[in-house]
């Protein structure tokens, strides 16, 4: 059955490349600041001031369809999936003002954060006698709420909101808070404000994982009622697309609401030259636990739920693992290198074994052509590759492996992968 | 190696050379120098250490009222087994003839496997194809999940690098620089044929190995320095999954709708309880015991409907001693492995010593937390030997998820379960290998 999806790849693939091109500056919609327009990586909406207005939109799934969702937009940009990520500084107060524009009342609530204050009065679960109506104040139709806090430590935080969170949030109110720490300068980064954790600047990738069960959002399309007993997710999602969406560069144009890639660009360590780590912030949003499982080489958990693994002495705690395993709105900091551990290469270290010939072997569609990294290779006759130098690819993906479908199509959801270019100087656009 | 190797080489040079000239004749000369049929080599090439074959099969879980679905058992199925699988054979010293008769002989969980740090290892995979399905021409990869710094021509990721046709072979090298338990599965359509059963466990032991100045029988998990990792057997657990529909479709022609996934068993070493207990099969991968024509032996009753299930997940130990147990979760699920009554140490973590520099972050649980795809390496003293009429004591090690240790019925016993037993001093012979 791997014919159908090699074909999906290919076109998917042949269109990223194609309109990668084509939008090198352009930009369709009026998004967030787009620090990163076309390439990959963490797209920051900067504040600490926000305004989030509530939108109604459709985003694509890779089973080619559509499907109705709810979001936050930022001064007042058109719909997008998933919210905006914010970025804010350690010690900024934060305020958000809110814009409900949606048929029912929504809030916002920032889990991780302390001392949230609703308009200008301590955030407090509202109560309708002895009935929770909502986890935070809320806005109602055409009102506003201002949330505002300071964020004294730094990490990776969820906000969603916090009105019927059980619709609302699957429906895509939630979004990415990133606090960096004050210790950070122009050239030296930092997950957290202690530890052994820095990384590279502008390698900062985002893995956030969410979920849709589409009848609940024809419902709510419809304006018909939905029985959340009845949730039941059918598409897996990875910064809001599936596989190959995910891998498309940030804001791809023919993805106009869905503006986050979620492909992780790195070169190989060097000691002199590229010693530091990328650092990958992941999120779950959804009601279940999701193993995470980024092939290649171990990530190191330096951070969970926005708390360096560090002990009361300050012992470093991090561990590497080869499985991300995310519970319900949990959040890891991690990072990750790859190391050219054999150093093969085809003019003095070629790989311990006889090559098949070119025709006894299949040839995936991201594969270069031969096993060296920067070398490319001779494709089959007739066949094309979406490798552009000799770079090679490596795969992560959650690992409870029914949820990398997309309501029937397999090797979709929630896949994307780790690119590695060779050391540089290279070849590579 | 041996004789076999060598002819087999041959064979597949001599007619590799075959196929390319044939090719040949049919495409313009301008192709004539894409289709030579070796690429280049450096140096001298090893004989594989194992040859692993991929194909389809037949295996056998527990038919009553309770499991009896329109899926279950298949009626496809061959007696005495009821579920269609897809799966890896350990065809290592069998000549070309006996290799191919292991067509529709696949095994469940796939031969378990070991490395040694440090040392490269050649793994040779062949694809036999599909009996039941010929019209899915799938290739099949060995990927090593967890395998650091993986070059992606090793990785068995097919859209990245090269997979395996029908009736062709790749040779995996495996340097691992890491000692520690880890998993192994084909990684082609990865939804599908991991839960179809081509899922393995494979562990690498480290240097330390051998060195019995920290723990007296020279055998450790880790390069701890100091012994605390340090066993005297060991056991693998490999958790997979089968939702029962989904293997009837795969043998049915049809496509199951994955978000509707259920784990209707729930396997320790391809086995339900009480099945664990059974004894083993040949499993010594280094060491296969094949009938005449290749295919695994039939075991001695009553436990004919074994045979493509060969290993065994009972523990067995004397008072005193450290036993190693190695788990890997290759199911969907979230899994819990408790072990009654006896408390168990968790020195790593995927194939991480749980250890950072001088801070000591193992720990000390009764159920081990395995998500999909990660892997736990935990070590239990056995207790003291109580004296009982069976001449051991026994301690149940079980998922605590008990919807995974039901075989579909209710609060029924079976699934991911076995059981630990404590021998007085003595008791039980010295380890042979892994699970024995």
């Amino acid at each position: 059955m791997a014919t159908f999806i090699n074909k999906r790849l290919r076109w998917g693939l042949a269109l990223c490349q194609l309109l990668a091109i084509l939008i090198a500056g352009a930009v369709i919609n009026p998004q967030p600041a787009a620090a990163a327009v076309g390439g990959d990586g963490i797209v920051c909406t900067t504040g600490p001031t926000f305004s989030l207005t509530t939108q109604t939109g459709f985003i694509g799934t890779p089973d080619d369809n559509v499907v109705y969702m709810w979001g936050f937009s930022a001064g007042g940009g058109g719909f997008q999936h998933p919210s905006p990520v914010l970025c804010v500084n350690q010690g900024d107060t934060v305020s958000v003002v809110l814009h409900n524009t949606l048929p029912e009342a929504v809030s916002l609530v920032f889990p991780g954060q302390e001392n949230v204050l609703a308009n200008g009065a301590p955030s407090q679960p509202q109560l309708s006698g002895s009935t929770i109506t909502s986890l935070a104040p809320a806005a109602a139709t055409g009102g506003s709420v201002t949330y505002s806090f300071v964020a004294n430590h730094p990490g990776t935080f969820i906000y969603q909101s916090g009105s019927n969170p059980g619709k609302q949030v699957p429906m895509g109110l939630f979004g990415v808070l990133i606090v960096r720490p004050s210790r950070n300068s122009a050239t030296n980064h930092y997950v957290y404000q202690s530890g052994d954790n820095e990384y590279k600047v502008d390698h900062e990738f985002l893995v956030l994982l969410s979920e849709i069960d589409p009848l609940l959002n024809q419902a709510v399309e419809r304006g018909r009622p939905f029985n959340l007993n009845n949730y039941r997710p059918r598409y897996f999602m990875l910064n809001g697309r599936g596989f190959p969406d995910s891998i498309g560069p940030n804001f791809a144009s023919w993805l106009p609401t869905q503006p986050y890639g979620a492909l992780v660009r790195i070169h190989p360590y060097d000691a002199t030259n590229n010693p530091l780590p990328a650092l990958v912030r992941y999120a779950n949003v959804t009601s279940q636990d999701i193993p995470f499982h980024p092939h290649g080489n171990h990530a190191r958990l330096v951070g969970r739920d926005g708390y360096p693994l560090e002990g009361t002495g300050g012992e470093d705690l991090s561990v590497e693992k080869f499985v991300i395993n995310l519970g319900p709105g949990q959040t890891w900091d991690t990072t990750t290198d790859w190391r050219d551990a054999e150093n093969y290469n085809s003019s003095s270290n070629n790989v311990p074994v006889t090559v098949p010939n070119i025709q006894n072997m299949a040839y995936g569609t991201f594969y270069g052509g031969s096993p060296y990294l920067g070398e490319p290779g001779p494709q089959p006759v007739g066949s094309t590759t979406l490798n552009q130098c000799g770079e090679y690819y490596i795969l992560a993906h959650n690992h409870s492996l029914f949820q990398i479908t997309s309501w029937g199509i397999p090797m979709t959801g929630p896949i994307s992968y780790l690119r590695i270019d060779p050391p540089l100087p290279n070849s590579c656009p | 190696m041996n004789k076999t190797f060598t002819r087999r080489n041959f064979m597949r040079l001599a007619g590799g050379a075959l196929a390319a000239t044939a090719g040949a004749r049919l495409l313009p000369s301008s192709f004539n120098q894409m289709l030579q049929p070796v690429a280049v080599v450096q140096g001298a090439v090893p004989d594989p250490d194992l040859i692993f074959a991929g194909t389809d099969g037949w295996i056998a879980l527990p038919v009553n009222a309770a499991t009896t679905t329109i899926f279950h058992p298949d009626t496809l199925a061959p007696t005495p087994f009821t579920t269609y699988i897809f799966g890896f054979r350990n065809v290592t010293g069998l000549d070309e003839t006996q290799i191919q008769n292991q067509k529709n002989k696949a095994q469940h969980s796939a031969p378990l496997f070991w490395t040694q740090e440090g040392v490269p290892f050649h793994l040779k995979l062949m694809n036999l194809g599909l009996a039941i399905r010929p019209d899915l021409t799938d290739t099949h990869t060995i990927h090593w999940h967890g395998f650091r710094n993986v070059i992606p021509f090793f990785d068995g990721e097919p859209s990245s690098s090269v997979s395996v046709p029908i009736n062709r072979d790749f040779t995996y090298v495996f340097n691992a620089h890491h000692p520690g338990t880890y998993m192994y599965h084909c990684h082609v359509e990865d939804v599908e044929h991991v839960q179809m059963g081509m899922t393995g466990l494979v562990f690498v032991r480290p240097a330390q190995d051998g060195n019995t100045s920290f723990y007296p029988s020279g055998k450790y998990v880790f390069n701890d320095g100091d012994g605390s990792t340090g066993y005297d057997r060991e056991f693998a657990m490999l958790l997979t999954e089968v939702w029962a529909e989904s293997h009837w479709a795969d043998a049915h022609i049809q496509l199951p709708e994955w978000s509707d996934y259920k784990s209707d068993f729930a396997l320790l070493n391809g086995r339900v309880y009480p099945d664990t207990l059974a004894p083993n099969g040949s499993v010594d991968p280094f060491n296969p015991v094949t009938e005449a024509n290749g295919d695994l032996s039939i075991p001695p009753a009553p436990y004919e409907h074994l045979q493509y299930q060969p290993l065994s997940s009972l523990v067995t130990c004397n008072e005193g001693e450290r036993v190693l147990l190695r788990f890997a979760n290759l199911g969907f699920k979230q899994a819990a492995m408790t072990l009654t009554g006896i408390k168990l140490k968790v020195v790593g973590r995927d194939a991480t010593f749980l250890r950072n520099g001088a801070t000591d972050t193992s720990y000390l649980t009764n159920t081990v937390s395995l998500g999909p795809g990660e892997s736990a390496d935990v070590i239990f003293e056995a207790p003291a030997y109580v004296p009982h009429v069976n001449g051991y004591n026994t301690y149940l090690l079980y998922n605590r998820s008990h919807s995974q240790t039901s075989n579909r019925s209710n609060g029924g016993y079976g699934g991911q379960m076995t059981e630990v037993r404590v021998y007085p001093v003595g008791g039980v012979a010295a380890q042979t290998g892994p699970n024995t």
